[in-house]
Protein backbone atom coordinates (compact mmCIF):
# COMPACT_ATOMS: atom_id res chain seq x y z
CA UNK A 1 0.00 0.00 0.00
CA UNK A 2 3.08 2.21 0.11
CA UNK A 3 2.53 3.42 -3.23
CA UNK A 4 1.25 6.55 -4.61
CA UNK A 5 -2.60 6.07 -4.86
CA UNK A 6 -4.26 8.07 -7.61
CA UNK A 7 -7.13 10.52 -6.88
CA UNK A 8 -10.15 8.44 -7.58
CA UNK A 9 -8.46 5.62 -5.26
CA UNK A 10 -7.75 8.17 -2.73
CA UNK A 11 -11.91 9.50 -3.08
CA UNK A 12 -13.17 6.01 -2.86
CA UNK A 13 -11.40 5.14 0.05
CA UNK A 14 -12.75 8.31 1.70
CA UNK A 15 -16.16 7.48 0.64
CA UNK A 16 -15.95 3.77 2.22
CA UNK A 17 -15.04 5.49 5.67
CA UNK A 18 -18.09 8.15 5.45
CA UNK A 19 -15.85 11.18 4.57
CA UNK A 20 -17.20 12.10 1.16
CA UNK A 21 -16.41 15.48 1.41
CA UNK A 22 -12.23 15.92 1.47
CA UNK A 23 -10.75 17.93 -0.83
CA UNK A 24 -7.62 17.55 -3.13
CA UNK A 25 -5.67 18.76 -0.41
CA UNK A 26 -7.16 16.40 2.06
CA UNK A 27 -6.84 13.32 0.00
CA UNK A 28 -3.29 14.29 0.03
CA UNK A 29 -3.27 13.71 4.03
CA UNK A 30 -5.19 10.78 3.47
CA UNK A 31 -2.21 9.30 1.34
CA UNK A 32 0.29 10.18 4.24
CA UNK A 33 -2.72 8.36 6.42
CA UNK A 34 -2.76 5.21 4.43
CA UNK A 35 1.03 5.21 4.25
CA UNK A 36 1.21 5.81 8.41
CA UNK A 37 -1.59 2.89 9.18
CA UNK A 38 0.31 0.49 6.57
CA UNK A 39 3.55 1.49 8.56
CA UNK A 40 1.80 0.88 12.36
CA UNK A 41 0.59 -2.48 11.13
CA UNK A 42 3.52 -3.71 9.95
CA UNK A 43 5.00 -2.95 13.23
CA UNK A 44 2.22 -5.14 15.21
CA UNK A 45 3.28 -8.00 16.73
CA UNK A 46 1.94 -11.25 14.79
CA UNK A 47 1.44 -13.94 17.19
CA UNK A 48 -1.76 -13.13 18.72
CA UNK A 49 -3.87 -15.86 18.46
CA UNK A 50 -7.54 -16.51 19.97
CA UNK A 51 -6.69 -17.17 23.21
CA UNK A 52 -5.53 -13.26 23.46
CA UNK A 53 -8.55 -11.83 25.10
CA UNK A 54 -8.92 -7.85 24.30
CA UNK A 55 -7.88 -5.18 26.93
CA UNK A 56 -11.18 -4.14 26.91
CA UNK A 57 -14.30 -6.69 28.15
CA UNK A 58 -17.74 -6.02 28.18
CA UNK A 59 -18.96 -6.46 31.44
CA UNK A 60 -22.03 -6.24 33.47
CA UNK A 61 -23.08 -5.50 36.63
CA UNK A 62 -25.75 -7.27 38.76
CA UNK A 63 -28.85 -5.14 39.94
CA UNK A 64 -28.43 -3.78 42.98
CA UNK A 65 -30.77 -5.25 46.04
CA UNK A 66 -32.25 -8.85 46.38
CA UNK A 67 -34.24 -10.31 43.50
CA UNK A 68 -37.22 -13.40 43.81
CA UNK B 1 3.45 40.96 42.66
CA UNK B 2 5.88 37.83 42.47
CA UNK B 3 5.07 36.85 46.10
CA UNK B 4 1.57 35.87 44.94
CA UNK B 5 2.21 34.83 41.61
CA UNK B 6 4.30 31.85 42.32
CA UNK B 7 2.59 30.92 45.33
CA UNK B 8 1.27 27.27 46.22
CA UNK B 9 -1.65 25.99 46.83
CA UNK B 10 -0.90 24.19 50.37
CA UNK B 11 0.63 28.09 51.10
CA UNK B 12 -2.20 30.21 49.75
CA UNK B 13 -4.50 28.51 51.98
CA UNK B 14 -3.02 28.52 54.93
CA UNK B 15 -2.90 32.26 54.27
CA UNK B 16 -6.57 32.37 53.30
CA UNK B 17 -7.52 30.57 56.35
CA UNK B 18 -6.08 32.69 58.50
CA UNK B 19 -7.13 35.68 56.74
CA UNK B 20 -3.77 37.22 56.24
CA UNK B 21 -4.70 36.73 52.31
CA UNK B 22 -7.95 37.81 50.67
CA UNK B 23 -9.74 35.19 48.09
CA UNK B 24 -10.74 38.79 46.28
CA UNK B 25 -7.33 40.42 46.38
CA UNK B 26 -5.59 37.24 45.43
CA UNK B 27 -7.50 36.50 42.40
CA UNK B 28 -7.41 40.22 41.11
CA UNK B 29 -3.78 40.14 41.16
CA UNK B 30 -3.45 37.03 39.21
CA UNK B 31 -5.92 38.56 36.40
CA UNK B 32 -3.92 41.48 36.27
CA UNK B 33 -1.02 39.29 35.61
CA UNK B 34 -2.68 37.09 33.17
CA UNK B 35 -3.67 40.12 30.87
CA UNK B 36 -0.13 41.80 31.11
CA UNK B 37 1.50 38.10 30.30
CA UNK B 38 -0.97 36.12 28.23
CA UNK B 39 0.07 38.50 25.05
CA UNK B 40 3.07 36.87 25.01
CA UNK B 41 2.37 33.22 26.35
CA UNK B 42 -1.33 32.42 25.12
CA UNK B 43 -1.69 30.17 27.96
CA UNK B 44 -5.22 31.21 28.12
CA UNK B 45 -7.75 31.18 25.74
CA UNK B 46 -10.81 33.01 27.52
CA UNK B 47 -10.49 34.74 30.99
CA UNK B 48 -13.72 34.63 32.89
CA UNK B 49 -13.08 37.42 35.57
CA UNK B 50 -16.61 38.23 36.68
CA UNK B 51 -16.69 34.89 37.17
CA UNK B 52 -13.05 34.56 39.11
CA UNK B 53 -14.31 37.68 41.02
CA UNK B 54 -17.99 36.43 42.19
CA UNK B 55 -16.62 33.24 43.40
CA UNK B 56 -13.58 35.13 45.11
CA UNK B 57 -16.62 37.11 46.97
CA UNK B 58 -18.34 34.06 48.21
CA UNK B 59 -15.24 32.20 49.35
CA UNK B 60 -14.10 35.73 51.20
CA UNK B 61 -17.45 36.08 52.61
CA UNK B 62 -17.78 32.05 54.22
CA UNK B 63 -14.13 31.87 55.38
CA UNK B 64 -14.80 35.03 57.64
CA UNK B 65 -17.77 33.07 58.18
CA UNK B 66 -15.60 30.27 59.33
CA UNK B 67 -17.43 27.79 56.78
CA UNK B 68 -14.06 27.33 55.21
CA UNK B 69 -14.50 24.12 52.67
CA UNK B 70 -10.75 23.18 52.58
CA UNK B 71 -7.31 23.64 50.99
CA UNK B 72 -8.75 24.84 47.67
CA UNK B 73 -11.59 27.36 49.19
CA UNK B 74 -10.53 30.77 47.46
CA UNK B 75 -7.77 29.28 45.50
CA UNK B 76 -7.51 29.94 41.74
CA UNK B 77 -7.48 27.62 39.02
CA UNK B 78 -8.17 27.36 35.32
CA UNK B 79 -9.28 24.36 33.13
CA UNK B 80 -7.92 23.05 29.66
CA UNK B 81 -10.52 24.07 27.24
CA UNK B 82 -11.67 20.31 26.63
CA UNK B 83 -13.26 20.16 30.00
CA UNK B 84 -17.21 21.54 30.03
CA UNK B 85 -17.64 24.60 33.07
CA UNK B 86 -21.52 25.18 32.54
CA UNK B 87 -22.57 27.91 30.66
CA UNK B 88 -18.76 28.82 29.34
CA UNK B 89 -17.74 27.33 25.41
CA UNK B 90 -15.84 24.34 25.08
CA UNK B 91 -14.08 24.58 22.47
CA UNK B 92 -11.11 22.40 22.22
CA UNK B 93 -8.95 25.44 21.17
CA UNK B 94 -10.48 24.57 17.35
CA UNK B 95 -12.58 26.54 15.16
CA UNK B 96 -15.56 23.34 15.20
CA UNK B 97 -16.57 23.99 18.32
CA UNK B 98 -16.12 28.07 19.10
CA UNK B 99 -20.24 28.54 19.23
CA UNK B 100 -20.14 25.14 21.83
CA UNK B 101 -21.74 26.55 24.97
CA UNK B 102 -21.46 23.77 27.45
CA UNK B 103 -24.69 22.92 29.19
CA UNK B 104 -23.44 21.18 32.45
CA UNK B 105 -20.33 21.31 34.48
CA UNK B 106 -18.16 17.93 34.12
CA UNK B 107 -17.37 16.37 37.26
CA UNK B 108 -14.15 17.66 37.81
CA UNK B 109 -15.47 21.12 37.31
CA UNK B 110 -18.25 20.29 39.94
CA UNK B 111 -15.78 19.26 42.49
CA UNK B 112 -13.95 22.10 42.14
CA UNK B 113 -16.98 24.21 42.65
CA UNK B 114 -17.69 22.04 45.71
CA UNK B 115 -14.52 22.78 47.27
CA UNK B 116 -14.50 26.90 46.81
CA UNK B 117 -11.88 27.13 43.88
CA UNK B 118 -11.93 30.21 42.03
CA UNK B 119 -12.70 29.32 37.97
CA UNK B 120 -9.95 31.87 36.34
CA UNK B 121 -10.90 30.56 32.86
CA UNK B 122 -10.02 28.09 30.11
CA UNK B 123 -6.84 27.32 28.64
CA UNK B 124 -5.23 26.43 25.64
CA UNK B 125 -4.86 23.10 24.45
CA UNK B 126 -3.35 21.53 21.04
CA UNK B 127 -6.87 20.70 19.08
CA UNK B 128 -8.85 18.36 20.43
CA UNK B 129 -6.28 17.39 22.36
CA UNK B 130 -3.89 16.27 19.46
CA UNK B 131 -3.16 18.56 16.86
CA UNK B 132 -0.18 20.76 17.84
CA UNK B 133 1.48 22.87 18.14
CA UNK B 134 -0.50 24.78 15.22
CA UNK B 135 -1.06 28.51 13.64
CA UNK B 136 -3.91 28.02 11.47
CA UNK B 137 -6.45 27.89 14.27
CA UNK B 138 -8.65 30.42 15.79
CA UNK B 139 -6.12 30.80 18.92
CA UNK B 140 -2.15 31.00 18.57
CA UNK B 141 -0.50 27.90 20.64
CA UNK B 142 0.95 28.67 24.39
CA UNK B 143 4.70 29.48 24.52
CA UNK B 144 6.99 28.01 26.86
CA UNK B 145 8.14 31.17 29.37
CA UNK B 146 11.87 28.59 29.28
CA UNK B 147 13.77 29.52 26.44
CA UNK B 148 13.12 32.29 23.70
CA UNK B 149 10.31 30.99 21.31
CA UNK B 150 10.19 27.23 22.94
CA UNK B 151 7.46 24.40 22.50
CA UNK B 152 5.71 24.23 25.87
CA UNK B 153 5.07 20.41 25.36
CA UNK B 154 1.05 19.18 25.00
CA UNK B 155 -1.18 18.66 24.53
CA UNK B 156 -2.50 20.63 27.90
CA UNK B 157 0.11 23.18 26.87
CA UNK B 158 -1.59 26.29 28.37
CA UNK B 159 -1.91 24.45 31.48
CA UNK B 160 1.83 23.96 31.87
CA UNK B 161 2.56 27.53 30.52
CA UNK B 162 0.09 29.23 32.71
CA UNK B 163 1.70 27.33 35.98
CA UNK B 164 5.12 28.32 35.00
CA UNK B 165 4.14 31.69 34.51
CA UNK B 166 2.64 32.21 37.87
CA UNK B 167 -0.65 32.98 36.39
CA UNK B 168 -2.14 30.74 38.87
CA UNK B 169 -1.31 27.95 41.20
CA UNK B 170 -3.85 24.85 39.72
CA UNK B 171 -4.72 23.48 36.74
CA UNK B 172 -6.45 20.58 35.16
CA UNK B 173 -4.54 18.67 31.74
CA UNK B 174 -6.15 15.77 30.40
CA UNK B 175 -3.68 12.94 29.09
CA UNK B 176 -4.78 10.14 26.54
CA UNK B 177 -0.79 9.68 25.25
CA UNK B 178 1.04 11.65 28.10
CA UNK B 179 -0.10 15.50 27.87
CA UNK B 180 -0.35 15.75 31.51
CA UNK B 181 3.10 14.81 31.49
CA UNK B 182 4.42 16.82 28.10
CA UNK B 183 3.83 20.12 29.27
CA UNK B 184 4.99 19.41 32.88
CA UNK B 185 8.09 17.81 31.71
CA UNK B 186 8.77 20.92 29.40
CA UNK B 187 7.66 23.59 31.84
CA UNK B 188 9.29 22.49 35.01
CA UNK B 189 5.91 22.10 37.01
CA UNK B 190 4.43 18.85 38.09
CA UNK B 191 2.11 16.97 36.38
CA UNK B 192 0.11 13.64 37.17
CA UNK B 193 -1.68 11.17 34.84
CA UNK B 194 -3.19 9.41 37.40
CA UNK B 195 -4.86 5.59 37.58
CA UNK B 196 -7.17 4.96 34.76
CA UNK B 197 -10.80 5.26 36.58
CA UNK B 198 -9.86 7.35 39.62
CA UNK B 199 -10.97 10.48 37.82
CA UNK B 200 -14.14 10.57 36.02
CA UNK B 201 -14.14 11.86 32.41
CA UNK B 202 -17.99 12.69 32.53
CA UNK B 203 -18.09 16.25 30.59
CA UNK B 204 -14.47 16.23 29.42
CA UNK B 205 -14.58 15.89 25.36
CA UNK B 206 -12.52 12.56 24.20
CA UNK B 207 -9.86 12.00 22.57
CA UNK B 208 -9.65 8.14 22.52
CA UNK B 209 -12.16 7.16 25.36
CA UNK B 210 -10.02 4.03 26.78
CA UNK B 211 -6.77 5.75 26.80
CA UNK B 212 -8.17 9.21 28.57
CA UNK B 213 -7.46 10.40 31.98
CA UNK B 214 -7.57 13.49 33.33
CA UNK B 215 -4.86 15.22 35.92
CA UNK B 216 -3.72 17.27 38.39
CA UNK B 217 -0.85 19.82 37.41
CA UNK B 218 0.82 22.52 39.78
CA UNK B 219 4.12 23.16 40.50
CA UNK B 220 5.00 21.44 43.59
CA UNK B 221 4.34 17.55 44.58
CA UNK B 222 2.13 18.73 48.02
CA UNK B 223 0.12 20.76 45.45
CA UNK B 224 -0.93 17.97 43.11
CA UNK B 225 -1.56 15.59 45.80
CA UNK B 226 -4.37 18.49 47.70
CA UNK B 227 -5.79 19.01 43.63
CA UNK B 228 -6.31 15.14 43.69
CA UNK B 229 -7.71 14.93 46.95
CA UNK B 230 -10.37 17.16 45.28
CA UNK B 231 -11.04 15.92 41.73
CA UNK B 232 -10.68 11.89 42.51
CA UNK B 233 -13.66 10.08 43.67
CA UNK B 234 -15.99 7.36 41.91
CA UNK B 235 -18.75 8.56 39.33
CA UNK B 236 -21.28 6.14 38.32
CA UNK B 237 -21.91 8.31 35.12
CA UNK B 238 -18.61 7.29 33.67
CA UNK B 239 -18.03 3.61 32.66
CA UNK B 240 -14.40 3.95 33.35
CA UNK B 241 -14.67 5.05 36.46
CA UNK B 242 -13.14 3.09 39.38
CA UNK B 243 -15.52 1.81 42.44
CA UNK B 244 -12.73 1.70 44.87
CA UNK B 245 -12.08 3.64 48.23
CA UNK B 246 -10.44 6.98 48.31
CA UNK B 247 -6.85 7.07 49.15
CA UNK B 248 -5.50 9.43 51.06
CA UNK B 249 -2.84 11.10 48.78
CA UNK B 250 -1.35 13.81 51.55
CA UNK B 251 -0.96 11.38 54.77
CA UNK B 252 2.54 9.52 54.06
CA UNK B 253 3.78 12.31 51.97
CA UNK B 254 6.65 13.11 54.25
CA UNK B 255 7.01 9.66 55.11
CA UNK B 256 10.32 9.17 53.17
CA UNK B 257 12.01 6.98 50.80
CA UNK B 258 13.96 4.70 53.34
CA UNK B 259 13.85 1.03 52.56
CA UNK B 260 11.62 1.45 49.42
CA UNK B 261 12.19 -0.44 46.01
CA UNK B 262 12.75 1.88 43.34
CA UNK B 263 12.70 0.19 39.72
CA UNK B 264 14.90 2.43 37.38
CA UNK B 265 13.98 1.59 33.69
CA UNK B 266 16.81 2.37 31.82
CA UNK B 267 16.66 1.10 28.60
CA UNK B 268 14.11 3.18 28.02
CA UNK B 269 16.33 6.21 27.45
CA UNK B 270 19.40 4.48 26.51
CA UNK B 271 18.75 1.17 24.38
CA UNK B 272 14.95 1.83 23.07
CA UNK B 273 16.11 5.71 22.54
CA UNK B 274 18.91 7.69 23.04
CA UNK B 275 17.80 10.74 25.05
CA UNK B 276 20.09 13.68 25.13
CA UNK B 277 22.84 13.29 27.35
CA UNK B 278 21.89 16.38 29.83
CA UNK B 279 18.42 14.32 30.43
CA UNK B 280 20.20 10.61 30.92
CA UNK B 281 22.80 12.79 33.49
CA UNK B 282 19.61 14.07 35.08
CA UNK B 283 17.80 10.97 35.05
CA UNK B 284 21.03 8.93 36.66
CA UNK B 285 21.74 11.70 39.18
CA UNK B 286 18.22 11.43 40.41
CA UNK B 287 18.56 7.86 40.94
CA UNK B 288 21.46 8.46 42.60
CA UNK B 289 19.57 11.01 44.88
CA UNK B 290 17.11 8.40 45.83
CA UNK B 291 19.94 5.83 46.72
CA UNK B 292 21.52 8.66 49.25
CA UNK B 293 18.17 8.78 50.71
CA UNK B 294 18.01 5.00 51.43
CA UNK B 295 15.67 3.78 49.04
CA UNK B 296 17.20 0.58 47.03
CA UNK B 297 17.59 1.30 43.77
CA UNK B 298 17.23 -1.41 40.39
CA UNK B 299 17.35 -1.90 37.20
CA UNK B 300 14.46 -3.62 35.81
CA UNK B 301 13.49 -3.98 32.47
CA UNK B 302 9.91 -3.85 30.73
CA UNK B 303 8.98 -4.54 26.87
CA UNK B 304 10.64 -2.11 24.57
CA UNK B 305 9.34 1.32 24.26
CA UNK B 306 8.15 0.32 20.31
CA UNK B 307 5.97 -1.65 21.60
CA UNK B 308 3.79 0.48 23.74
CA UNK B 309 3.91 3.51 21.11
CA UNK B 310 2.76 1.00 18.06
CA UNK B 311 -0.40 0.12 20.45
CA UNK B 312 -0.98 3.88 21.40
CA UNK B 313 -1.11 5.05 18.46
CA UNK B 314 -3.04 2.92 17.09
CA UNK B 315 -5.73 2.88 19.53
CA UNK B 316 -5.91 6.72 19.86
CA UNK B 317 -6.49 7.09 16.32
CA UNK B 318 -8.98 4.69 15.80
CA UNK B 319 -11.08 5.88 18.38
CA UNK B 320 -10.64 9.61 17.31
CA UNK B 321 -11.79 8.69 14.59
CA UNK B 322 -14.74 7.34 15.68
CA UNK B 323 -15.59 10.19 17.59
CA UNK B 324 -14.76 12.72 14.74
CA UNK B 325 -16.12 11.00 12.05
CA UNK B 326 -19.37 12.96 11.96
CA UNK B 327 -17.64 16.42 11.63
CA UNK B 328 -14.84 15.12 9.21
CA UNK B 329 -17.88 13.68 6.75
CA UNK B 330 -19.08 17.55 7.26
CA UNK B 331 -16.52 19.98 7.59
CA UNK B 332 -13.15 18.60 7.12
CA UNK B 333 -11.94 22.28 6.56
CA UNK B 334 -12.92 23.66 10.49
CA UNK B 335 -9.62 21.34 11.48
CA UNK B 336 -6.54 22.80 11.49
CA UNK B 337 -3.99 20.94 9.36
CA UNK B 338 -2.12 18.68 12.28
CA UNK B 339 -5.27 17.21 14.18
CA UNK B 340 -7.08 16.49 10.48
CA UNK B 341 -3.85 14.64 9.80
CA UNK B 342 -3.38 12.17 12.89
CA UNK B 343 -7.39 11.72 12.84
CA UNK B 344 -7.39 10.92 9.55
CA UNK B 345 -4.92 8.54 10.60
CA UNK B 346 -7.85 6.37 11.73
CA UNK B 347 -9.65 6.33 8.96
CA UNK B 348 -7.45 3.89 7.04
CA UNK B 349 -6.96 1.47 10.01
CA UNK B 350 -8.31 -1.62 9.71
CA UNK B 351 -10.77 -3.36 12.44
CA UNK B 352 -8.45 -6.28 12.63
CA UNK B 353 -5.40 -4.08 13.40
CA UNK B 354 -7.27 -2.40 16.23
CA UNK B 355 -8.17 -5.51 17.69
CA UNK B 356 -4.41 -6.58 17.78
CA UNK B 357 -4.20 -3.35 19.34
CA UNK B 358 -5.97 -3.98 22.20
CA UNK B 359 -4.33 -7.48 22.40
CA UNK B 360 -1.40 -5.99 22.71
CA UNK B 361 -2.73 -4.04 25.50
CA UNK B 362 -3.90 -6.42 27.59
CA UNK B 363 -0.20 -8.42 26.95
CA UNK B 364 1.70 -5.19 27.78
CA UNK B 365 0.02 -4.61 31.10
CA UNK B 366 0.09 -8.17 32.30
CA UNK B 367 3.98 -8.10 31.62
CA UNK B 368 4.14 -4.43 32.72
CA UNK B 369 2.42 -5.48 36.30
CA UNK B 370 4.62 -8.47 36.46
CA UNK B 371 7.74 -6.73 36.48
CA UNK B 372 6.17 -4.37 39.18
CA UNK B 373 5.88 -6.97 41.63
CA UNK B 374 9.31 -6.28 43.08
CA UNK B 375 8.88 -2.85 43.51
CA UNK B 376 7.36 0.30 45.15
CA UNK B 377 7.60 2.58 42.05
CA UNK B 378 9.42 2.94 38.98
CA UNK B 379 11.68 5.73 37.65
CA UNK B 380 12.36 6.60 33.94
CA UNK B 381 12.46 9.56 31.55
CA UNK B 382 9.25 11.29 30.51
CA UNK B 383 10.72 13.20 27.70
CA UNK B 384 14.47 12.43 25.58
CA UNK B 385 14.56 16.12 25.28
CA UNK B 386 14.88 19.55 26.31
CA UNK B 387 11.65 21.69 24.44
CA UNK B 388 12.89 23.19 20.78
CA UNK B 389 11.69 26.42 19.29
CA UNK B 390 8.13 26.18 18.86
CA UNK B 391 8.24 27.62 15.20
CA UNK B 392 10.34 25.30 14.38
CA UNK B 393 7.94 22.53 12.88
CA UNK B 394 10.62 19.75 11.80
CA UNK B 395 11.99 19.89 15.58
CA UNK B 396 8.53 19.04 16.81
CA UNK B 397 7.70 16.71 15.03
CA UNK B 398 10.68 14.91 15.87
CA UNK B 399 10.29 15.15 19.29
CA UNK B 400 7.10 14.35 19.40
CA UNK B 401 7.31 10.46 19.87
CA UNK B 402 10.79 10.74 21.68
CA UNK B 403 9.17 10.07 25.13
CA UNK B 404 8.33 7.28 27.59
CA UNK B 405 5.17 8.22 28.88
CA UNK B 406 2.36 6.43 26.43
CA UNK B 407 3.19 3.00 28.47
CA UNK B 408 1.26 4.24 31.18
CA UNK B 409 -1.46 4.97 29.36
CA UNK B 410 -1.62 1.26 27.98
CA UNK B 411 -1.37 0.37 31.50
CA UNK B 412 -3.41 2.46 33.39
CA UNK B 413 -1.06 2.71 36.00
CA UNK B 414 -0.35 6.28 37.45
CA UNK B 415 2.41 8.42 36.22
CA UNK B 416 3.76 12.03 37.67
CA UNK B 417 6.56 14.01 35.40
CA UNK B 418 8.20 16.63 37.52
CA UNK B 419 11.52 18.42 36.83
CA UNK B 420 15.01 16.80 37.49
CA UNK B 421 17.27 19.98 36.55
CA UNK B 422 18.44 21.72 33.68
CA UNK B 423 20.20 21.78 30.96
CA UNK B 424 23.18 24.49 30.45
CA UNK B 425 20.77 26.68 28.13
CA UNK B 426 18.29 26.88 31.12
CA UNK B 427 16.26 24.59 29.78
CA UNK B 428 13.91 22.32 32.37
CA UNK B 429 14.40 18.46 32.36
CA UNK B 430 12.06 15.95 33.85
CA UNK B 431 11.60 12.58 35.04
CA UNK B 432 9.18 10.00 35.63
CA UNK B 433 7.76 7.91 38.49
CA UNK B 434 5.46 5.27 38.11
CA UNK B 435 3.28 3.56 40.57
CA UNK B 436 1.12 0.49 41.03
CA UNK B 437 -2.74 0.94 39.76
CA UNK B 438 -4.15 3.40 42.96
CA UNK B 439 -1.55 3.77 44.84
CA UNK B 440 -0.84 7.65 43.94
CA UNK B 441 0.00 8.03 47.87
CA UNK B 442 3.22 6.06 47.34
CA UNK B 443 4.10 8.16 43.75
CA UNK B 444 4.02 11.53 45.43
CA UNK B 445 5.71 10.15 48.76
CA UNK B 446 8.90 9.14 46.14
CA UNK B 447 8.25 12.15 44.36
CA UNK B 448 8.27 14.59 47.38
CA UNK B 449 11.20 13.47 48.89
CA UNK B 450 13.35 13.81 45.48
CA UNK B 451 11.53 17.36 45.53
CA UNK B 452 12.36 18.07 48.93
CA UNK B 453 16.34 16.74 48.34
CA UNK B 454 16.91 19.26 45.42
CA UNK B 455 16.60 22.97 44.14
CA UNK B 456 14.59 22.75 41.44
CA UNK B 457 11.32 24.20 42.64
CA UNK B 458 13.01 27.37 43.55
CA UNK B 459 14.21 28.25 40.10
CA UNK B 460 11.48 30.64 37.63
CA UNK B 461 11.90 31.09 34.30
CA UNK B 462 14.21 34.24 33.04
CA UNK B 463 11.98 37.73 33.48
CA UNK B 464 9.02 36.16 35.81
Amino acid sequence: MDKAMTKDELAAVAAAAGLPRLSDKHLEQLQASVAAADELSRRLPKDFDWTDELALTFRLRAPAGERP
Amino acid sequence: MTDLAFLGIAEAAARLREGTLSPVSYTEALLERISSLNRRYHAFIRLTPELAIAAARQAEREIKEGEWRGPLHGVPFALKDIIDWAGLPTTAHSKLLIDHIAASDAWVSQRLKAAGGVMLGKLATHEFAIGGPSFDLPWPPAVNPWGGNHFPGGSSSGSGVALACGMLPAALGSDTGGSVRNPASMCGIVGLKPTYGLVSRRGVLPLANSLDHVGPMTRSVRDNALLLQVIAGYDGADPGSADVPGGDYLAGLERGVKGLRIGLVRHFYTEDLQAHPEQIAALDQAAEILRQLGADVQEIRLAPLEQYAVCTRIIIRCEAFAIHRPWLATRPDDYGDLARQRILDGAVMSAADYIDALRLRARLTRQTLDAFAGIDVALTASNMDPACRIDDAEACARLYPRQARQPFNVTGQPALAMPAGFTEDGLPLSLQLIGHPFQEAMVYRVAQAYEAATPWRERRPPGL
